[in-house]
């Protein structure tokens, strides 16, 4: 373990600014990805630690016009407990019914799991699939700057994004979809939660009928980063959903992903799954 | 060794002032500088529970929780716990429903349990095993516990 | 006389919901377990364990360890000359000298003023390694030229000098072997108009007790050892340590803390306690050695894995014919209590059922993985498994209805089996019986039959299966006794010192409950001392099922011995006959009519100045009328026997492989419930640890490595996947029994993945072979991308 020189617990979005861009930083704000890693050596900490929890611009649930932002210190319990949240972003709603424990859902933040970059991250894939953008601060020349990029195009590796070291992920933001718009979730497992996922199914549309337009679908622990599936998205985009659409769409879908084998499953399971539980959910909201 | 931080936090009703090593865990503070050993070390990774304390009225798992940001904070432990009338209630329940075995787990049950209570008092048995499933208990097979926490006096949540 | 009989309803403790005695201080958070002790003036240990499976130590530098402040001493196997080899084969030493057998071997240790500085130390000692080849599996253990785990003698030097081979270096990498046979399997056969042939795989599994392993050792000015130990067995192990430090075992005590989960992973000693012995001895301090998790997985023991062969036949008629089993344990690196399974192995395939003709053989390998203990059904699992599988296919290849075909071969309670085994009480025909009706069992066999191709991918399975297993006792040691020490104090409060340790299982309610039975007490007037070796009289440990039966006649004994002496002072007193007085709510009371004539704190008192009152009692348990089997494994080991039928009922997603383990009705034939509230409690988790066993846990082991040491990916049981439990006690009331009760801790862990097996056949038609059902294993079977398992070939 490496030695920690520095505590530091800024009040203010600049302060924390100002410590980054001194450099050699560890960020946490509940600790639940930081605490284990660090005893594990899985991460190595940076000299200096610093506790982001106290910034008020980092919290809260807020809409404006067509674009929700949800503050990265946003807690999984917090969104669980947002009717916004659970009336139009279902995806995401149910991600976090099947996030980790209530323990960790308690403590757990939504800036913390796209940050910490798994392949198995439970918010990501709903979060790609609803067009998430995610908001980044630094004060990289004195002042402070903020940029966007879409979540599509933030994760680089396991454990790896473009976030700047000197950035600070301070929210994600979405569109707020359209009323007559679907958003679907499904993570694998034997139990409701405290599993990490085998894999993770994301699906977000605009019904038209029998059509589906604006198809976003996204993967998860099938890949280094969860990802979207632009193969299968095309398969589906304003075609009527039936059996031969949806036969080209999991068809399309085994060429998307590319799964490994670990010690949670083998990369042929992993096919057979997204094969057959992506086929069960386009049935599923064609027939509902 | 690593830098030290001074930290101040209500625990159990009482405030009080700690110095810990920046990467200290909250857990490694209660049991090793504080003293109070009712919440236990079970994995150090937030997967079984036994270490759940209360934390500005949420429950977390404190072996994942950094020592330093307990400051300013209001932590309550199975020893605060059980002084209040809804611990009490816990206590009693979880004995007569025999809902204790070896009882390593069980401090952190009734932590994530009076929590479960105080936000969905009406919890039926489905939700109470929802409630409770980042806790791991390898002897009692869970049904006496959800008995335990069913019948648990709300009024003194 | 309806007045007299009105009366005479006494109050009874027996059968009723008793609440553990000791909850409310653990759910307190107040019982302090050996995590939660410290002693003033302890040190921290910490063991470095080998990076390699199998590699000759070259050099060991731990120079800049030692160095380190706050670092008080660093050992190895060259610091303790005098280490003795442990485990039952004697086969271990707790320092590895010059070779490592398995990536979890200890090589050295250090004590330090924290955890911390002694983790730091561990990574400043230097380990050069010479690698040999491996053996990663039984398959390859067995083929010629495999590299010899255990070729070499263990040797030791006495404390006078002297060199003892306690382990004979062998040719082969065969640990252990058992063969029994019973009748002629050769007629067996030919009289079978079926015969059937199976291979079974049992996985590695492991305790996973919630509180880690740990101990603290500390000597006395005077070099007696005083041990705070986890141990299930703290008799036999005082002698084990004895033997370590070459001492008399009279100068070591065992003080035995609350203990946070045992299921028989504490029947043996292992390394990391003679470590801490010998740091404590080497620094004259008190010395703390507590596991992280990741070392609970990786360094304490799993279930034996197992490769069975069954092949089994029977008569058109329903008549079993013969069985004869073959089996290959993956002994591990080092021989404990895993090896001797086959002991109770055979016990079901012999016994369960009536079979004339038996052979059955096991061979236990050694190999480069983790080692197997003993485990909560001992090997019953794993036969269990293999034997209910085949009772299902033989009924089907008979046409036969799976419950008749059982009911026709179930034991009876009078027989004795060729095995030796008497069935003085036996519920298992009722066991059956309650089973299947209360579940429904014969119409859901059916109706889910019918549904195979339905195209619903959504299955539904139910499955029988049924375990005997020991339940009064089991005669492996020389002894299977247990004493009690009965002190009852002048304000008619009782103590009750007994040998017999609590690991949570209750005990100390129901030897409290069935002395407080005798002497007509309230529960609340009994204390019980059951943790320190200095105090509590001898016993031969918890394991076996045996606590409740051995434990609880011996207290019984006590309190029975007390009562005649009460009864007799009181008959003085009161000039009346002593067989004319009983005890019942506090009071000495006339037999016939219940009138109270005193109540006994009083009566107590006025006998206190007296020589009468001497009202310490002392008996024992320790020759249960039970027999150690003869050389050929013939005998009635166990005083009494415990039957179960369990029915599983699942639902099973064909396009994901996941089960859902929805319904289990248990019947168990336990003699007779003393205490409701636990015996549900032990049936209850023991159900969900079968239930975990069959679905959820796989300790995985590549070339060795455990590669899921946590509780991520070794997945226990959470609450929302418990199944509905639907339990009913057949009280046999055996003649034996304390009260007619029989032990019950194993039996509810043993049938469930048995029963799990034979419902994803009902309900899917395809039988899996191979544990864990896990959803992968179970998808890639009913798609058929699954490897059975393949008995490995003559060599």
């Amino acid at each position: 373990m490496s030695e920690i020189q520095n505590y530091t617990a800024p009040r203010t979005l600049e302060e924390a600014a100002d410590v980054l861009r001194a450099g050699n930083v560890t960020i946490f704000a509940g600790g639940t990805d930081v605490m284990p890693q660090m005893k594990t050596g899985k991460l190595k900490l940076q000299p200096t630690l610093m506790n982001i929890r106290h910034i008020p611009e980092l919290r809260g649930i807020t809409q404006a016009g067509g674009t929700v932002r949800i503050g990265a210190l946003t807690t999984m319990t917090e969104l669980l407990n947002s009717e916004l949240v659970r009336e139009r972003f279902n995806a995401l709603w149910q991600a976090c019914d099947h996030f980790a424990s209530d323990q960790l859902r308690n403590a757990g933040t939504i800036g913390g799991n796209i940050c910490n970059a798994s392949p198995a991250g439970d918010t990501l894939v709903p979060l790609l699939v609803l067009d998430a953008n995610v908001v980044l601060t630094g004060k990289p020349n004195g002042a402070v700057t903020t940029r966007t990029m879409a979540l599509k195009d933030f994760f680089v590796a396991p454990g790896r994004t473009r976030r700047e070291a000197s950035e600070l992920l301070i929210a994600v933001e979405m569109p707020l979809p359209p009323a007559d718009s679907i958003s679907e979730f499904f993570k694998f497992g034997t139990r409701p939660a405290l599993d990490i996922s085998t894999i993770a199914i994301g699906l977000a549309a605009l019904r038209e009928g029998k059509t589906l337009r604006d198809v976003r679908i996204a993967f998860g622990s099938v890949a280094p980063t969860p990802i979207r599936a632009p193969q299968t998205e095309a398969a589906i985009e304003g075609k009527p959903l039936d059996d031969a659409t949806i036969e080209t769409a999991v068809a399309a879908a085994a060429r998307d992903i590319h799964p490994i084998s670990d010690v949670r499953a083998s990369d042929w399971y992993r096919r057979e799954l997204i094969h057959n539980i992506l086929q069960r959910m386009l049935v599923h909201v064609r027939d509902r | 060794m690593s830098v030290t931080v001074d930290i101040k936090f209500k625990l159990n009703g009482v405030e009080r002032r700690a110095t810990v090593p920046a990467q200290m865990s909250a857990l490694d503070m209660l049991r090793d500088r504080v003293g109070l050993t009712g919440t236990k070390y079970a994995c150090g990774e937030g997967e079984c529970g036994a270490c759940t304390i209360s934390v500005d009225g949420q429950t977390v798992n404190s072996c994942l929780m950094f020592a330093a940001d307990c400051d300013g904070r209001d932590l309550v432990t199975i020893e605060g716990l059980v002084t209040s009338p809804l611990g009490e209630s816990l206590r009693k329940n979880f004995t007569k429903y025999g809902a204790v075995q070896c009882g390593f787990c069980t401090p952190g049950l009734m932590m994530q349990a009076s929590h479960l209570l105080k936000t969905h008092p009406h919890a039926d048995r489905d939700q109470i095993k929802r409630g409770i499933e980042g806790n791991l208990c390898r002897c009692t097979g869970y049904k006496k516990i959800v008995d335990a926490i069913a019948d648990a006096d709300i009024d003194a949540a | 006389m309806d007045a007299i009989v009105k009366t005479r309803v006494v109050d009874t403790l027996i059968g009723k919901r008793i609440p553990k005695m000791d909850a409310p201080e653990k759910a307190s958070g107040k019982t302090r377990y050996i995590q939660d002790i410290d002693i003033p003036g302890q040190l921290h240990a910490k063991i470095l364990r080998s990076t390699e499976a199998h590699a000759r130590i070259v050099s060991i530098d731990t120079s800049a360890a030692r160095a380190l402040p706050g670092v008080h001493a660093v050992i190895t196997a060259a610091d303790i000359p005098w280490q003795r080899p442990i485990g039952v084969a004697k086969d271990h030493l707790p320092l590895k000298r010059d070779r490592v057998r398995s990536p979890r071997d200890e090589i050295a240790a250090v004590a330090a003023d924290s955890e911390e500085i002694a983790e730091a130390a561990l990574k400043l000692i230097k380990v050069e390694y010479q690698r040999l080849p491996m053996v990663a599996n039984v398959e390859d253990a067995l083929k010629p030229g495999a590299p010899i785990l255990h070729d070499e003698d263990m040797a030791w030097t006495t404390p006078d000098g002297r060199t003892e081979i306690l382990h004979k270096g062998s040719a082969d990498n065969v640990a252990m072997t058992f063969n029994y046979a019973q009748g002629d399997v050769a007629q067996g056969e030919a009289e079978s108009d079926v015969v059937i042939e199976d291979v079974f795989w049992l996985h590695y599994v492991t305790h996973c007790c919630m509180g880690v392993s740990g101990v603290i050792a500390e000597f006395d000015a005077d070099d007696n050892l005083l041990l705070y130990s986890n141990t299930q067995v703290p008799f036999l192990h005082k002698r084990e340590f004895a033997e370590q430090l070459g001492i008399d075992p009279g100068r070591i005590r065992i003080i035995q803390p609350p203990i946070g989960g045992g299921f028989g992973s504490k029947l043996d000693i292992y390394p990391f306690e003679p470590i801490a012995i010998f740091l404590a001895k080497l620094t004259k301090r008190p010395v703390k050695l507590v596991f992280t998790r990741e070392e609970e997985f990786i360094a304490s023991p799993t279930r034996q894995p197992v490769l069975l062969k069954l092949r089994s036949g029977c008569k058109k008629d329903g008549t079993l014919t013969f069985r004869a089993v073959e089996t290959l344990h993956d002994n591990g690196a080092y021989t404990s209590w895993g090896a001797t399974t086959p002991f109770v192995m055979m016990q079901t395939v012999s016994s369960l059922y009536r079979v004339p003709h038996c052979d059955y053989r096991t061979r236990a390998i050694y190999t480069n993985n983790p080692y197997a203990g003993s485990f909560r059904g001992y090997g019953n699992l794993q036969a269990t498994f293999a034997v209910e599988a085949h009772m299902d296919k033989l009924a089907e290849a008979i046409g036969m209805d799976a419950l008749e075909f059982r009911l026709k071969n179930a034991q009876h309670q009078g027989e004795t089996t060729p095995q030796g085994m008497q069935f003085k009480s036996c519920g298992f025909q009722e066991c059956l019986r309650t089973a299947a009706e209360r579940s429904d069992y014969r119409e859901k066999q059916r109706s889910n039959r019918e549904k195979w191709h339905d195209g619903n991918p959504i299955k539904r399975g139910t499955g029988i299966a049924s375990m005997l297993h020991v339940g009064g006792g089991a005669k492996i040691y020389p002894s299977d006794g247990c004493g009690t020490i009965l002190k009852i104090d002048d304000f008619a409060r009782v103590t009750l010192i007994t040998g017999a340790s609590e690991i949570g299982q209750g005990s100390e309610t129901v030897l409290s409950q069935l002395v407080c039975e005798e002497l007509g007490l309230p529960l609340s007037s009994a204390t019980v001392v059951n943790n320190d070796t200095s105090i509590t009289p001898w016993d031969v440990g918890v394991h076996a099922s045996r606590t409740t039966f051995i434990a609880g006649n011996s207290a019984i004994g006590a309190a029975r011995k007390a009562k005649d002496k009460i009864l007799t002072a009181a008959a003085a007193k009161f000039e009346r006959a002593a067989d004319s007085l009983d005890l019942q709510g506090g009071f000495v009371v006339e037999k016939n009519t219940g009138v109270k004539l005193i109540e006994l704190g009083k009566l107590i008192r006025s006998l206190h100045f007296s020589d009468k009152a001497e009202l310490v009692m002392t008996s024992f348990y320790y020759e249960p009328p039970s027999a150690h089997q003869d050389r050929n494994f013939k005998g009635d080991v166990s005083a009494a026997y415990a039957w179960a039928t369990q029915v599983a009922e699942i639902e099973i997603d064909t396009q994901t492989g996941i089960i859902k383990l929805l319904k289990v009705t248990g019947a168990h034939d336990v003699g007779r419930v003393l205490n409701r509230l636990g015996i549900e409690g032990q049936i209850e988790g023991g159900i969900v640890m079968g239930q975990g066993y069959a679905l959820t846990e796989n300790l995985i082991v590549e070339n060795s490595i455990v590669r899921n040491p946590n509780f991520r990916d070794y997945k226990l049981v959470t609450a929302p996947e418990i199944p509905d439990m639907d339990i009913s006690f057949i009280e046999t009331m055996d003649g034996e029994g304390p009260q007619g009760a029989k032990g019950v801790g194993e039996a509810p862990a043993i049938c469930v993945a048995a029963a799990v097996a034979n419902a994803i056949y009902n309900a899917t038609g395809v039988r899996i072979y191979a544990l864990p059902f896990t959803p992968e294993n179970v998808y890639r079977a009913l798609h058929g991308h699954a490897q059975a398992p393949i008995w490995i070939p003559e060599l």
